[in-house]
């Protein structure tokens, strides 16, 4: 029996038992009604949760032991003696006999794991029913109990209440879970790196190749900082030197010069640069744009431009990131009292000399922290340099040569063919790691002075 | 602070007691006031060129996106003459209405008999005006009419990847020449391409399809929806109506703004890391938790990606709706949880809609985590069920970007029109959800 058909026999259950806890519950003596605690519904309600989630706890434990379970039976089978001890060969041979048991028609290269993939199938549907026939056993047993006490007199509805609260705050334990699933995953693999290359060679050092890793001293060749240069020099120079301008320029407009008719309609236009898929601009700037900038470094005399140029992808991702910027300066300006903008006019100043001395400066701490978000934004940014961007990890000031990028160096060292321990992919972690850090102090800081700002008009 | 930013006005006794008032009428006063009001119509024509700047970006996007993809869903047919009689095939006929009528085709060499009968019709080199999948569409129609054996016919085969550019104005002057030909013939027709959006991935630009990827898509969606809808709402509900501030509610208030903020490509990383690594507990060994490759893995990824968000736009929904309601409920009688649910919740979701499929579009047009969770595979044939390898819209679009072949740059865009139409219609829902069931109190 699959997982699915399983699930749905088990809300079946439950459902089995609210009606009939229900239908208890509506012949219970109405004479009486104000003896009555619950309604029937929640008398429902609490067959149903007895029967249904105990299984399902059941079933999520299970499936997460069952795997190790499957293993050490086919340890045990014979054929088992001749697999090889170390541990990595061990799980590839056995990883290939799960296969062949799972698959229809597959045959396995090495004879063991061909041997061994009938014990592997035996084993796993074996515990499969085991599983099974516990979690329908528990879901019966459950609503056996539940429906035993659906009585006049129990307190149905504030059991089925306590069960929702923890329903609740466990739901928003997840977030909680997720990060610290983040922290603690990029923290394992990074250390596991670190053990491999010393912290140092990484964080400072200025050779980056991971094509070519040295195996005697491989932080020789895992240096980070042009890719941490790279990564800045495209997201926090470039894009934002076309993002700022066009942004805080665009706020301006919107919000101090154009017509409400206008306003309506352009804004959503320029909320529209956010909701476009990165892949597709990524794709318009390895397409469209990095030939036209090559041609462009060309006509300049810079013969030896590259048509995966810093410029490109950063121009890009500066106009990706023009509505982020847009809408914080919008509700930074919004922010500042009409008092100091009216007092401005009235004193005989311009809309431009009301903005640039009045408005702009009294927004500043939001406007910063708007291109603070932007920046953690566009260096987190993905697709675009994978698509656009350069592989060649070079430290140069010059945006018609190839720059690389934290992101683009993540995406590249993990689809290719390498096994999971190598110092190669074990550095994407340390990378991560690196980038989750720099956009996690980004937000803090831009949200302090956001905080601070709010409490110096409010 | 604020005293810091507004200049500090002078003070002082020196102030002269009888100023003369300013003579505007000045010519140096006179120049100033033009020169403030030239200052001020640039300014005003800064911020309108930044508007139009960026809007004539996002129209130069979509046009160009438009240019190169309409021709992706059309597709060239060249008029293939075949005198069936004359190639030789030797064919059982009682085997054509059986299962088996695919192989007895192949076998009695169909595929050299196309290619032979296209030399024939087109001279020398005929056979290259033709794709490689030409044969298939013959076999089809020897499959519906099987009487076509005995004479002469001619059947409309897809054309080859340069005859198909080459009529685009961008192909080789051989193949440019050989068009003028066929049309001078006029064995040379395009038409819209519907197996373009039931098809799959394929190494030949001419019959490749996104079918295959948009039900990896709609796969990963469904996973996502499931998991992050319930558990963004459920979370909101907490921290909106019952969390008691202390610190525990703190921490995850910090952790949902600071997971908002993460890049996408983090997430990716955990996928890896957690779903896909390998564990160890308590001296056991698991493989990875799940499948390499699915939509279920995706679709995890992507919906602990948009919790935030669904979190987010579900407090400012809950937080919409005005205590007096919560005051009333109560006051009849109802217990906290009903209050919430009967009465808050139901006020509320059209707002915590609107933030779901703002969520789920971004989950939609998400690329990076799910090239490293693997999604990147080369699907022949659509996934059935949320455990088959599969991939996902926007990572075919990626896919097919590095294609060499020049047919893929039409392909391409073509997926992202059908990508940017989904889109746009999960954001148009939005805003009609919006706008239609929205109340202001």
């Amino acid at each position: 029996m699959n997982a699915f058909a399983l699930l749905f026999l088990i809300a079946g259950l439950g459902l089995i038992g609210w009606l009939t806890a229900r239908a208890r519950a509506n012949r219970f003596d109405r004479g009486n009604a104000r003896r009555l605690h619950s309604l029937p519904g929640q008398h429902g309600m609490y067959v149903a949760m007895w029967t249904i989630l105990p299984a399902l706890l059941f079933i999520a434990v299970w499936s997460a032991v069952s795997p190790g379970l499957v293993r050490d039976a086919v340890l045990q089978h014979p054929a088992a003696a001749q697999l090889p001890q170390f541990d990595f060969e061990r799980d590839a041979l056995l990883a290939e006999a799960r296969r062949v048991a799972n698959e229809d028609g597959a045959t396995a290269f090495d004879p063991v794991a061909q041997q061994l993939a009938a014990p592997t199938r035996a084993a796993q549907s074996r515990y499969r029913w085991m599983g099974t026939a516990a979690a329908i056993l528990l879901a019966f047993a459950g609503a056996a109990f539940a429906l035993t006490r659906v009585r006049a007199s129990f307190k149905a509805r504030s059991r089925v209440e306590r069960g929702t609260m923890l329903l609740l705050l466990l739901a928003s334990l997840i977030a909680i879970l997720t990060t610290l699933g983040i922290f603690l995953s990029l923290l394992w693999e990074s250390l596991r790196f670190f053990q491999q290359v010393p912290i140092a060679d990484f964080l400072f050092g200025r050779h980056w190749s991971p094509q070519v890793i040295d195996a005697a001293d491989p932080g020789k060749s895992l240096g980070a900082v042009p890719l941490f240069w790279g990564t800045f020099f495209i997201g926090a120079v470039i894009a934002m030197i076309v993002a700022i301008p066009f942004g805080l320029m665009s706020a301006i407009y919107l919000t101090q010069y154009a017509a409400p008719g206008v306003r309506k309609w352009m804004k959503p236009i320029l909320e529209m640069l956010a909701g476009v898929p990165t892949v597709v601009y990524g794709y318009f700037a390895a397409l469209t744009v990095a030939p036209a900038v090559r041609d462009l470094a060309v006509s300049l005399g810079y013969t030896y431009a590259s048509s995966e140029s810093a410029l490109a992808a950063g121009l890009v991702m500066g106009v990706m990131i023009i509505p982020f910027v847009s809408s914080m300066a919008d509700d930074s300006i919004a922010a500042v009292p009409t008092a100091m903008r009216d007092g401005s006019l009235a004193m005989g100043a311009t809309t431009s000399e009301t903005i640039s001395r009045v408005l702009i400066p009294a927004a500043l701490p939001g406007v910063v922290a708007g291109v603070l978000l932007a920046v953690s934004r566009a260096i987190g940014e993905t697709m675009i340099v994978v698509m656009a961007a350069s592989g060649a990890a070079n430290i140069t000031l010059n945006p018609f040569e190839s720059a690389t990028t934290v992101t683009k160096q993540i995406v590249d060292l993990l689809t290719g063919e390498s096994e999971f321990d190598s110092p190669k992919t074990l550095a994407a972690f340390a990378l991560g790691l690196t980038l989750f850090v720099i956009t996690l102090l980004l937000n803090i800081v831009a949200l302090r002075v956001v905080k601070k700002y709010r409490e110096a008009y409010e | 602070m604020s005293s810091s930013l507004i200049p500090q006005l002078p003070t002082g006794p020196k102030e002269p007691a009888d100023r003369a008032p300013t003579d505007w009428k000045t010519q140096a006063m006179q120049k100033r006031i033009r020169r403030r009001y030239a200052r001020e119509r640039r300014f005003r024509l800064f911020g309108l060129a930044a508007v139009i700047l960026s809007a004539a970006f996002l129209a130069f996007l979509l046009v160009t996106m438009v240019a190169n993809g309409w021709r992706g869903f059309t597709r060239t047919d060249v008029t293939l003459p075949i005198d069936f009689p004359v190639t030789g095939m030797l064919v059982e006929r009682a085997q054509l209405d059986t299962r088996g009528a695919d192989l007895a085709l192949a076998g009695a060499g169909l595929e050299n008999a196309v290619k032979g009968a296209a030399s024939t019709a087109f001279g020398a080199g005929g056979e290259d005006f033709i794709s490689e999948n030409a044969w298939l569409r013959v076999r089809e129609a020897i499959k519906r009419d099987p009487s076509i054996l005995d004479r002469k016919v001619s059947i409309e085969v897809p054309a080859s990847t340069e005859i198909d550019q080459a009529l685009g104005g961008k192909g080789t002057p051989e193949a440019e020449a050989a068009v003028a030909r066929l049309q001078q013939a006029g064995a040379i027709t395009r038409r819209f391409n519907a197996d373009f959006l039931h098809e799959s991935d394929s190494t030949d630009p001419v019959a490749v399809g996104i079918w295959g990827a948009l039900k990896g898509s709609l796969l990963t969606m469904t996973v996502t929806f499931l998991i992050a809808f319930p558990v963004g709402v459920l979370s909101a509900i907490y921290l909106e109506e019952y969390a008691p501030k202390n610190r525990w509610t703190d921490l995850i208030e910090v952790s949902i703004n600071n997971l908002a903020a993460v890049p996408s490509i983090i997430f990716g990383l955990l996928g890896l890391a957690v779903f896909l690594g390998s564990w160890s507990l308590f001296g056991w060994r698991f493989g990875p938790l799940l499948p390499r490759s699915a939509a279920l893995v995706g679709g995890l990824t992507l919906a602990l990606m948009i919790m935030p968000v669904i979190v987010i736009a579900s407090r400012n929904a809950i937080k919409a709706v005005p205590p007096s309601i919560r005051d009333a409920a109560l006051g009849i009688g109802a217990s906290p949880i009903q209050v919430v649910f009967h009465h808050v919740l139901p006020l509320a979701m059209p707002g915590i809609l609107t933030g779901t499929i703002i969520g789920m579009a971004r989950a939609l047009g998400e690329t990076a985590p799910l090239l490293l969770i693997g999604m990147r595979a080369f699907i022949v044939t659509p996934p059935g069920g949320f455990t088959d390898p599969a991939t996902v819209l926007p990572v075919q679009i990626f896919l097919w970007s590095d294609e060499v072949s020049r047919g893929f740059i039409e392909k391409t865009s073509a997926a992202i029109i059908v990508l940017l139409v989904f889109l746009l219609a999960m954001n148009g829902l939005a805003i009609y959800l919006r706008n239609k069931f929205e109340t202001r109190w």
